[in-house]
């Protein structure tokens, strides 16, 4: 009512109400929601998975064709929930980010460092992904759009039924990989175990400054766990000498093959590395290329 | 007094000063013999008193607003030394440790009325649009109130210091400046609405929240409840906050703001919950 009769009157210097205007409480629990479940959820399976790389590129695949065993209903999946939960996220979060001044030159208090490192986290973060998902996993798995957008541009290096040795390669494409990776992941992993503690303030979950005390002291073990679970992949795969990466695709190729006869696995040309025995447009000859292609 | 050992003979002051609202800001210095316990307010006294500069020009006295000279009424609250505090509990002893020179500035979130003195009708308006207070007028005795715990007492009185000086929301980085101007051919009344609007439209900031805290833990307040916390939950409420704690940091009464964001951010959940379930308020 107050807004039409301003508006008779002629005096309207800001315009009606927008979308995010009249949905601004909904939509920030919403972000921060988002920010928990799915995609916080999301990058601690992501990290725990990627971690066992470290350990034995034998458990990690075995983990990847869990996930690939959905076959084509991964990408709905996908999308549904971990890239547009992240893209909501990740706009949303840049949208709140501008238009807001830092002051902690004025204000030095850590918690307002905490605040500010939330904010700058969170566009590294958004950097980081979207140039991450496309280094990896290309965004699209169309073939178009892999052989001559991704591919050019050392993007879908990640092949899922050559998960180790490909991520392996892919992480030791040039020594800037590991460095961009290790910053993203320092920024994503503070990023969310930040956003775990200020969440718990959202939400009403710790209230009184005892409790908070201890919130932040378990944002601390959680970014502990997740930056060293991180790390362990990035060494992992960054340390693979040449042959051990052949070895471990010899043995991709070998797991493959038994979970396609069991009906696991779905065949898809596009999920091998392009050194593998499988790779379009190579004959099945295991023993054959191999001696071609191990270095 | 030790405290007053080895203090300059005389120390400068550096104000940030504005003509009238809108006109450009400019710094002006003056000097004054250092005398022992003085505060900031009798120091404003001094050089408005004297009205010249540290090079000897003459100027207009500088403007400031106080009340209480006892950090009671908030009135006098700017940025000192880059920190934003009462300027009658600011003491001149103390902020010379650091320095010969002592910098005035108003608060950077409310528009400047003159020189130090700012408009800080934005925070009553925040109390306004939360109802921080507790309806009990009316034409015939409504008997005596529900009693309060000893328990809700002691949460409640922390609380019900706050001075609306502006402190938290000084420091609060979600909490930007608006400073409004009439349009042509606007009526003063229109203004006020304009001016009521935008207000409401953008962030209400940490005090407002406290006293939603503070009513609603009232057994009386607490009948208005909901319509505080729907309140909240209008644009510019309690979402906008991002959790940086600054406020607390600041609060010159030692306010326990985040524990009120916490608490309130949490009821403010439930509510908004509630009403989408279409179910009744919580009888406490
Ligand atoms: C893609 C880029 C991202 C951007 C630009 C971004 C931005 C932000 C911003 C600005 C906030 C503060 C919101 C507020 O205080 O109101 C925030 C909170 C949060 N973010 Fe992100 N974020 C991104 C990615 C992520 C990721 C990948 C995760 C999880 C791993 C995540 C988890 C969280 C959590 C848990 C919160 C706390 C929510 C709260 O305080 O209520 N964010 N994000
Ligand atoms: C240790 C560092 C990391 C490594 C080695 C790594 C590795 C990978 C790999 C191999 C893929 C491709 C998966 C596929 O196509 O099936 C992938 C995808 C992806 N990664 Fe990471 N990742 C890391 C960190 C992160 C972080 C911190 C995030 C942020 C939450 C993240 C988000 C994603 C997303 C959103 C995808 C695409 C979703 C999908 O493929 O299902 N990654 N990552
Ligand atoms: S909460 Fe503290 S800082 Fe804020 S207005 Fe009240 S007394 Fe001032
Ligand atoms: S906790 Fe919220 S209200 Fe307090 S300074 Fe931070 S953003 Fe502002
Ligand atoms: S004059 Fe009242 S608080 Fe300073």
């Amino acid at each position: 009512m107050r807004r039409q009769a301003r508006r008779w009157k002629g005096s309207v210097v800001s315009s009606a109400p927008s979308f995010l205007e009249r949905h601004e409480f909904l939509l920030r629990r919403l972000h921060s929601l988002a920010g928990l479940v799915p995609v916080g959820a999301y990058m601690m399976v992501h990290l725990a998975v990627n971690a066992s790389v470290f350990g034995s590129p034998r458990i990690f695949q075995r983990l990847v064709f869990h996930i690939h065993s959905l076959g084509p209903v991964l990408p709905l999946v996908e999308w549904t929930f971990i890239f547009l939960p992240i893209i909501f996220h990740g706009a949303f979060g840049l949208f709140i980010t501008t238009g807001v001044k830092p002051n902690i030159e004025a204000y030095p208090y850590n918690s307002n460092l905490r605040y500010t490192l939330q904010r700058a986290t969170g566009v590294i973060a958004f950097l980081f992904i979207f140039w991450h998902v496309f280094h990896m996993h290309g965004w699209f798995h169309n073939h178009f759009w892999v052989t001559y957008v991704a591919h050019p541009l050392m993007g879908a290096e990640f092949s899922p039924y050559n998960a180790g040795s490909s991520a392996a390669l892919a992480m030791q494409a040039s020594f800037l990989v590991p460095v961009l990776y290790t910053i993203g992941i320092l920024a994503v992993v503070f990023h969310f175990s930040n956003g775990l503690f200020t969440l718990g303030i959202t939400w009403g979950i710790w209230i009184s400054p005892t409790a908070q005390e201890r919130a932040k002291l378990l944002a601390n073990v959680v970014f502990v766990i997740f930056a060293v679970a991180g790390m362990a992949s990035i060494v992992g795969l960054y340390s693979m000498s040449q042959e051990k990466i052949a070895e471990v695709r010899a043995e991709e190729d070998e797991a493959y093959k038994v979970l396609v006869e069991t009906g696991d696995i779905v065949p898809n040309p596009e999920k091998h590395s392009p050194l593998s025995e499988y790779a379009p447009g190579k004959h099945s000859d295991a023993e054959e290329s191999d001696v071609e292609e191990g270095e | 007094m030790i405290a007053h050992a080895n203090k300059p003979k005389t120390f400068f002051v550096k104000i940030l000063r504005q003509d009238a609202p809108g006109k450009p800001s400019y710094w002006e210095k003056f000097e004054l013999d250092y005398e022992p316990e003085l505060n900031v307010i009798s120091v404003l006294q001094k050089i408005a008193a004297k009205a010249t500069t540290a090079g000897g020009q003459k100027t207009t006295p500088v403007c400031w607003d106080c009340g209480c000279l006892e950090e009671v009424c908030g009135a006098c609250t700017m940025v000192i030394n880059n920190k934003v505090r009462q300027s009658c509990s600011a003491l001149v002893d103390k902020l010379l440790e650091d320095g010969r020179e002592i910098e005035l500035k108003p608060m950077s979130k409310f528009p400047v009325v003159r020189d130090l003195y700012v408009d800080r009708s934005r925070m009553f308006n925040a109390l306004k649009k939360v109802k921080a207070w507790i309806p009990v007028d009316g034409y015939y005795d409504l008997g005596p109130g529900p009693k309060q715990s000893r328990g809700d007492q002691e949460m409640a009185y922390p609380l019900s210091e706050c001075m609306t000086c502006g402190c938290c929301v000084e420091a609060c980085p979600q909490y930007s400046k608006i400073e409004l101007t009439p349009n042509v051919g606007e009526t003063p009344e229109e203004f006020e609405d304009r001016k009521v609007d935008t207000f409401n439209r953008n962030f209400v900031g940490a005090a407002a929240i406290s006293q939603v805290a503070l009513f609603n833990l009232n057994p009386t307040g607490k009948m208005n409840a909901g319509e505080r916390l729907d309140a909240l939950t209008e644009e510019g409420g309690i979402q906008v906050c991002g959790n940086a704690q600054n406020c607390v940091a600041v609060c010159p009464k030692k306010i326990p703001l985040t524990m009120s964001i916490g608490r309130i951010g949490r009821a403010v959940t439930f509510n908004t919950l509630r009403k989408w379930f279409d179910r009744p308020a919580k009888k406490h």
